[in-house]
């Protein structure tokens, strides 16, 4: 174990990929959405009315917090070459006559285009068109039922006869931060758990250590893995509760679970990812090999985990394939025991299969013990 | 000797290193994974995954605690929508919350015992809807549907109880001001068609340059004293390494890059809008700008798992960064500021600009020209960090050689002390 931590020490690399990028990392993702929802973004107006009317439409869109009405249009080709310049991501359409025929209640149409190559825009943007035309009718309706003598509580069940009282649990402000980070960090530090775990233990055969490293632990493979990763263990241990503190504490992220259900899932995200990147290396022992397998099995789980695209809208063989991610199972316990906070036995399935892949490298037990004695480095 | 002759031995110069580079390429199974398998693989499993690009049918459970025909119909009308099906009766709200505790469903919609009182009454009735917030997507399902619904049952009450002579009057009277509202460039919202084009677009900056640091780490590894650039008379202008080495991977990846860019979104139904030649244009900067940057990075890793942590790494931020899932005007400014170091980044823009919203390659010139910019800087870059390891490693021969004198004559004073 002191042998290990003088390794520690030593290789930059570690370092690096232990503390200092996940680190970054969280740094990055907390402070790169720190709105929590897009604020003011840029759209244009094509008023070809100009009336008080659209104007003060034009107005009352501006107002709200998500749109900014940065530019007017003469025609609506001008608007859509704006928005593949980039310069806005929707805008709002008002033909000639709008007024007109609605003072003469003959219906007019206004239209409102925005851009669905950002999903996230596309999405906000549409919820503001719908309550600028909800309030565009209603304002209208409204005039005309006060003008026939209904009182106000009267007026506001004509306009809107059901109402749709939404409770958004544990995440009221429907903060994306709260959606991104507390996936994609742990997913990251997940990520260099795999690539280290493979990579510390293909240095001993690359640098022929190996045969020296099995001798301090008397050759018995169990004593000397645990040798080796528990001081690594513990430096993710300090890691993930660190980013915990940071988001869930320091940042007022929602979390519904105790402290005891976050301490719960850092030592079993650390160690179920520490189990993969030993099982995978024991599969090939090969440093180039496992890293490889590594990456691209940690990479590929931040869309298995289906935190962004639900695993639900998936195809049959892929949900089933989801389950062979740990960041998967690791993401389902978050999500119901600490941002929901509902009790461990509704997740008690990801749980026994995150303890699955702690067990996993009993598997290569001796598959790796014959790697670390008798295979020779080739580059 | 004359310039042309020069000329004539560069170029063959450049085409032994261009072969030599090739054959590394096949002989290395670490960067025939990243050249060859996983930009072909790739695509093809991220466009699996989200191929369905929309969720539907979203399961909710209903607490009915007004069992009247009003209510039913409410019911009725948001199962017969395409994103909602109503999963579950539940009896009250705790069985509906271990339902959802259980991730059966991911809803509740709540009808108090006096709904349809309220209505006849001419009161304002409320449905309560209570959202699973963990899938952004699941709760627009839910709650956008309960708001449709809520809407369409309002306007056909307002309309029987207005007592209007003609369907056209009650249809103006329920709705003075029409709206339409328009999604363009990716119609059905689908996520496939938003996130795909930047990853694929990533893919191809990500696994080149991991791909040249492998290669570039291998050839480290098998020299003797962990250079570069092998003692070769091959190896001797700086100009035909670089281009020997960069013209070896050009050759990769203009196939790759046609694939990637335009068969892959061809073959998954992708927003195509842009055509061919002018993808081509776009990808002969990006392709050249990856390719030297990869070189300059190489050139930084002295072991070749270490270029693997770090490009790793980056990709995610990458992705973030191109401004594809988070709007690009509200990136903090220093971050946008970091994004400029990366061909991806302006590749990314510019290609869904070009490919997803049918603009043409003057709307992208900003983007468009930072790619040449990038090119000529890491060329630059790619330049003298290979010049600097060519001093060191002829430096290191000559070192070498002066040793190895020094060497044979300390052995040659000994075997005379001890004689």
């Amino acid at each position: 174990m002191m042998r290990e931590l003088l390794i520690i020490r030593r290789n930059h690399s570690y370092w690096f990929c232990m503390v200092l990028f996940p680190l970054f990392t969280i740094v990055f993702f907390t402070s790169l959405m720190d709105d929590g929802l897009p604020h003011e973004m840029p759209i244009g107006v094509v008023d070809l009315d100009n009336t008080s009317t659209s104007r003060s439409m034009t107005r009352r869109l501006d107002a709200f917090q998500m749109s900014k009405v940065v530019a007017h249009y003469p025609s609506v080709s001008e608007a859509r070459r704006a928005i593949q310049r980039n310069e806005i991501y929707g805008f709002l359409y008002i033909p000639k006559g709008t007024t007109e025929k609605l003072t003469s209640a003959r219906q007019p149409k206004i239209s409102y285009y925005y851009s669905y190559t950002t999903l996230a825009s596309g999405a906000l943007l549409m919820k503001d068109l719908k309550t600028i035309s909800t309030l565009g009718s209603a304002a209208v309706g409204q005039a005309t039922l006060l003008a026939k003598g209904a009182t106000d509580a009267q007026v506001q069940t004509l306009l809107q006869p059901i109402r749709i009282d939404l409770h958004q649990i544990a995440n009221p402000w429907t903060n994306y931060n709260v959606y991104l980070t507390t996936t994609f960090v742990p997913g990251m530090i997940m990520l260099f758990i795999l690539l280290i775990s493979a990579y510390s233990l293909g240095n001993e055969i690359k640098f022929g250590t190996s045969k020296q490293w099995m001798r301090r632990a008397q050759n018995r493979m169990v004593i000397a893995l645990i040798g080796k990763f528990l001081p690594q263990f513990l430096i993710y241990l300090a890691v993930v509760m660190f980013y915990e503190w940071y988001v869930f504490f320091h940042l007022g992220f929602p979390h519904l679970g105790s402290a005891w259900t976050l301490l719960l899932i850092a030592v079993m995200q650390v160690l179920a990812s520490q189990g993969f990147g030993i099982f995978v290396f024991g599969l090939m022992p090969s440093l180039r090999m496992s890293m490889s397998v590594c990456s691209l099995w940690g990479v590929l789980s931040f869309s298995m985990v289906g935190a962004a695209f639900p695993v639900m809208g998936m195809d049959a063989p892929l949900q089933a394939l989801s389950w062979l991610f740990p960041l998967r199972h690791y993401y389902m316990l978050y999500q119901i025991i600490v941002f929901n906070g509902y009790p461990l036995l509704e997740a008690w399935f990801h749980f026994v299969a995150l303890g699955a892949f702690m067990l996993l490298p009993w598997f290569v037990i001796s598959k790796l013990k014959n790697a670390m004695l008798n295979y020779v480095y080739i580059p | 000797m004359s310039i042309f002759h020069d000329i004539y031995n560069g170029i063959q110069d450049i085409c032994y290193i261009w072969r030599e580079e090739m054959k590394q390429v096949f002989h290395d199974e670490g960067v025939i994974i990243f050249f060859f398998v996983v930009p072909l693989v790739y695509p093809l499993l991220y466009s699996w995954i989200y191929n369905n690009e929309t969720v539907h049918e979203i399961p909710v459970v209903v607490v009915d605690d007004n069992h009247s025909s009003m209510s039913r119909k409410f019911i009725r009308m948001c199962d017969a929508s395409p994103d909602v099906k109503i999963a579950f009766y539940a009896q009250d709200m705790d069985e509906a919350k271990s339902l959802v505790s259980r991730q059966l469903v991911k809803a509740v919609y709540y009808f108090p015992s006096d709904f349809d009182a309220k209505l006849n009454r001419m009161e304002q009735a409320t449905v309560g809807v209570y959202c699973d917030m963990s899938l952004m997507l699941a709760y627009k399902a839910a709650f956008q549907t309960a708001q449709l619904v809520s809407m369409q049952m309002g306007a056909e009450m307002k309309a029987k109880l207005g007592g209007y002579y003609t369907n056209r009057e009650a249809a103006i009277a329920t709705k003075p001001l029409d709206v339409a509202d328009v999604p363009i460039f990716n119609p059905q919202g689908g996520y496939g068609s938003f996130v795909l084009p930047a990853v694929l677009v990533l893919i191809l900056q990500q696994t080149l340059v991991l791909g040249i640091g492998l290669s570039a780490g291998t050839t480290r590894e098998k020299s003797r004293y962990g250079w570069l650039i092998p003692v070769s008379r091959h190896y001797h202008g700086l100009l035909r390494i670089v281009w020997g080495k960069a013209l070896c991977y050009f050759m990769i990846y203009a196939v790759m890059g046609v694939w990637l860019t335009m068969a892959v979104p061809r073959i998954f139904h992708f927003p195509q809008l842009a055509d061919g030649w002018t993808l081509l244009t776009l990808l002969l900067p990006y392709t050249l700008a990856s390719i030297f940057f990869g070189m300059a990075v190489s050139c930084m890793v002295t072991y070749r798992e270490n270029v693997m942590l770090l490009m790793v790494f980056v990709s995610l931020p990458l992705l973030f960064l191109s401004g594809v899932s988070w709007p690009l005007s509200n990136i903090p400014a220093f971050w946008q500021g970091a994004a400029w170091m990366f061909p991806s980044t302006f590749a990314i823009r510019a290609y869904v600009r070009l490919n997803s919203m049918g603009a043409s390659i003057s709307d992208v010139m900003t983007e468009y020209n930072m790619l040449w910019v990038h090119t000529i800087f890491y060329f630059f870059v790619a330049c003298t960090v290979y010049y600097v390891q060519m001093s060191r490693a002829r430096r290191g021969t000559l070192d070498r050689l002066a040793q190895k004198k020094q060497s044979a004559d300390d052995v040659e004073d000994d075997s005379i002390d001890t004689k």
